[in-house]
């Protein structure tokens, strides 16, 4: 790394876009999931390909039409094949040592694990079928031998369907939901098979079966609606271990290896993840999440949960919570990116809000716009870029991103806790006065609340008071001013005086009319005359001064004398103005 | 650059110049210098260059030493070491591949704003390699999509060329030695005025 010259826009560039926009594919068609997509060298030159098991439209009415394994080579869809069932997971793994060495495909779709090697068909593993009723598969036999019509059948059903531990069997599902006149027909159509029970495959992971090597063999780990997690053995595809969870698990990540030690993190429908280890047939570790997963992500030796009630979180191996951080939307998808050359591993999240964020632990390291929400995405070696990230959107765009080679991986300045929060407090020691006090609230509890509260409400009272009688004054907060200004100057030594009132009409446009000034004051001490001035119109801006005398009759007091500018036609007074009157020196 | 140096390329004798091949990885450029090589010098395997190999060679008037960088990700902070060094710049693109024609900008970009080569009329020669491969992109389209037209102080060529079968290699190098020609000549002229 070269230092730039600094202040160069390059180097401002750097640090807020480590991505590269490589390619943007607007109409793709891309349908899929994070767990359809994955990245793999198909054809052994070292220029990695997109495999995307992709969904179909679900748009034009029946789900699962057009349901393709697409091949994308750099900008190019180079491969293109129909898949027989709507998909629900896609790994690229090695299931032999044959050079070159060129991973298959594995595609679960309902209870089948198809592997494609070539990109040809190769394999189709199915799970093992489930327990039938015993009572199912009794009255069926009867159909078969003619000893029940479909009315009585669909009677006994529905009674077993009730009755029953286990659940009814697809083909008893199927035969209750039609109409009664297409039953007769089903029945002669299925009668004459044995009758299953199937599950179905939920997600699926590969497991390196014995060295951590890139191209080390691997064998496939299969959750089912069932409940039940299997490792498949590579070359045999035969099951080698299977595990209970309490729900059907919806997301996992496996990491470790099957011969030496491994762990199988499950996130399930029941809003927990389960931690699963080699020699347990049953979880080992179990963290209840506050709300349902939607994507699981595992980074070194933490477990990064992305929960449907807008929180990332992140885990020990063990299931004990590190931390938790708001994010401003919904998650639409999630994938782990490590990056090995630069010994670097984050998270990445795609929101509804139309973000990428990267995240490493609990800080942003960045957040990029996508034109649309991305609802799969996948971070690896994509052509021959180790930093890529795929990502599909919601309107089946294809998006291709490449790290910048110097793009700073660093977490923010001043991330984390504030450093106010590890300074210790200066929290003085327990005193005497302290004990006692606490003591007396202890005992005397009530008492102080009642205390407060009748001094609560006389702060009440008080403050209502105060507000009524500055309503009254008219001098209040309330009192409307208007454009009314007003102020007084007394002029001579006693008893006589004469007051004089400067008033401004300090409207910008408007002339007011009808304003007279009223004096109120102490008959026992002065003569005002007159006391009521009648205002002229008075123009805007302009100062008017009006005269009034004043004479000193009583004893050689101050006292104060009210102006009031009243308006024709108002009860309260627009203005009110205290005058101190000076002491009469001549008396 | 001493002044014997300079009347003895001008007077037809053999000078030597410094070339940095630069470019990202699996776009050609062992390839390239392979065929720059005279055919007795040329190897037939070409593995992915680790790290660097310098090689050397002649051609009529000039006596190249070639500095082929590896391209891969982790090699490229080694190429600004051999700035300073080099005299020209072979920038090899695979007009093939799209996808990572933003990346060959970025260190394009990066190589033009390094101290040692910013304010140096240091000559670049681009070579859209891969012509061959279908739907690759023309000379034309990849200048475009490197904004070339933006490079002001520098002279710069770009040629489409194919590196197995050496078509548009030689126009190339003729452009290079073009360009060394005309700095001495222009420096030859200063000194007469002298
Ligand atoms: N089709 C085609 N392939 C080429 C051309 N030039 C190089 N290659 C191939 O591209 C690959 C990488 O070449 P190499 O010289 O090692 O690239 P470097 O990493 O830039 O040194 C080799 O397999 C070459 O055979 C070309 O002009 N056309
Ligand atoms: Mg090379």
């Amino acid at each position: 790394m070269y230092f730039i010259l600094s202040g160069s826009p390059i180097e401002i560039a750097f640090h807020f876009y480590p991505w590269l926009e490589a390619h943007s594919d607007p109409v793709a068609g891309l349908n899929t999931l994070s767990s359809c997509m994955d990245l793999a060298d198909l054809s052994g030159d070292g220029e990695n390909c997109l495999v995307v098991a992709d969904l179909g439209s679900s748009s034009s009415g029946s789900l699962g039409s057009g349901m393709k394994l697409k091949v994308f080579r750099g900008t190019s869809l180079v491969s293109e094949s129909s898949l027989l069932d709507l998909p629900s997971g896609l790994v690229a793994f090695f299931m032999d040592l044959n050079e070159p060495r060129v991973p298959a495909l594995a595609v679960a779709s309902g209870p089948c694990v198809y592997v494609y090697k070539n990109l040809r068909p190769y394999f189709k593993f199915t799970l093992p079928g489930l327990e039938v009723d015993p009572l199912e598969q009794e009255v069926w036999q009867q159909v078969r031998l003619g000893q029940i019509d479909t009315v009585a059948l669909k009677d006994l059903l529905e009674g077993i369907r009730t009755k029953s531990e286990l659940p009814l069997s697809q083909r008893s599902l199927r035969f209750l939901s039609l109409e009664p006149e297409n039953m007769e027909e089903f029945v002669m159509m299925h009668q004459g098979q044995p009758i299953r029970r199937q599950t179905v495959i939920t997600c699926m992971g590969t497991l390196k079966k014995s060295t951590a090597d890139e191209d080390g063999v691997s064998c496939l780990v299969i959750g089912t609606e069932s409940s039940e997690v299997y490792v498949l053995d590579p070359e045999a595809f035969i099951i080698l271990a299977k595990m209970c969870v309490p729900a059907p698990p919806v997301v996992m990540d496996v990491s470790g290896q099957f011969d030496v030690e491994f762990r199988i993190t499950v996130a399930c429908r029941d809003g927990a993840v389960y931690i699963l280890r080699r020699d347990y047939d049953k979880p080992k570790y179990c963290v209840e999440l506050s709300s349902h997963c939607v994507g699981l992500v595992r980074v070194g030796k933490t477990v990064v949960v992305g929960c449907s009630d807008q929180t990332l979180q992140g885990f020990t191996q063990k299931g004990k919570r590190l931390w938790s951080v708001p994010l401003p939307a919904p998650i639409t998808s999630m994938a782990p990116m490590r990056l090995s050359s630069r010994g670097f591993s984050g998270v990445l999240v795609a929101l509804a809000s139309c973000e990428l964020r990267l995240y490493q632990d609990q800080w942003v390291l960045n957040t990029q716009r996508t034109p649309e929400p991305v609802t799969a995405l996948t971070f690896g070696r994509y052509g021959r870029e180790d930093g890529t990230v795929v990502m599909a959107t919601q309107g089946g765009a294809m998006l291709v991103h490449i790290l910048r080679r110097t793009a700073s991986l660093q977490k923010p300045e001043g991330g984390g806790p504030p450093g106010a929060q590890s300074v210790r407090l200066n929290v003085p020691k327990k005193s005497q006065l302290f004990v006692d006090q606490t003591l007396r609230e202890r005992e005397q509890g009530p008492l102080m609340h009642r205390a407060f509260h009748r001094d609560l409400l006389r702060t009440r009272l008080r403050t209502a008071q105060a507000y009524s009688r500055a309503l009254e004054a008219s001098t209040g907060p309330s009192s409307e001013q208007g454009p009314v200004k007003l102020h007084a100057a007394v002029q001579g030594l006693g008893p006589n005086f004469r007051l004089t009132l400067y008033v401004v009409n300090a409207a910008a446009l408007r002339p007011i009319t009808g304003l007279s000034l009223c004096m109120l004051y102490d008959p026992a001490l002065y003569t005002v005359a007159p006391p009521l001035l009648r205002l002229p119109l008075l123009a805007p801006g302009l100062t008017y001064a009006l005269q009034t005398r004043v004479t000193c009759t009583g004893p050689a007091l101050c006292d104060v004398i009210k102006v009031c500018v009243l308006q024709e036609g108002r009860s309260a007074p627009l203005l009110t103005a205290h005058i101190n009157m000076p002491l009469p020196e001549a008396l | 650059m001493g002044l014997f140096d300079k009347l003895a390329s001008w007077l037809g004798l053999k000078k030597e110049v410094n070339v940095l091949c630069l470019g990202l990885d699996n776009s050609g450029k062992t390839t390239i210098i392979n065929q720059l090589k005279p055919s007795n010098a040329q190897t037939q395997d070409i593995v992915p260059t680790i790290g660097f190999n310098i090689e050397k060679f002649k051609t009529s008037s000039l006596s190249f030493t070639v500095f082929d960088m590896s391209g891969q990700g982790r090699y490229r902070n080694l190429w600004e070491h051999y700035y300073k060094e080099g005299q020209a710049i072979i920038f090899v693109i695979d007009s093939a591949d799209k996808l990572r024609m933003v990346v060959a900008k970025e260190e394009l970009d990066t190589l033009l704003n390094h101290p040692d080569v910013k304010h140096r009329r240091i000559p670049i020669l681009f070579f859209a390699n891969k012509m061959d491969v279908r739907d690759s992109l023309s000379s034309v389209k990849v200048s475009q999509m490197l904004c070339l037209e933006n490079i002001k102080d520098k002279p710069w060529h770009i040629c489409a060329t194919n590196a197995l079968k050496g078509e548009g290699l030689q126009e190339g190098v003729d452009w290079l030695q073009g360009t060394r020609d005309l700095q001495d000549g222009l420096c030859l002229c200063y000194i007469f005025i002298i």
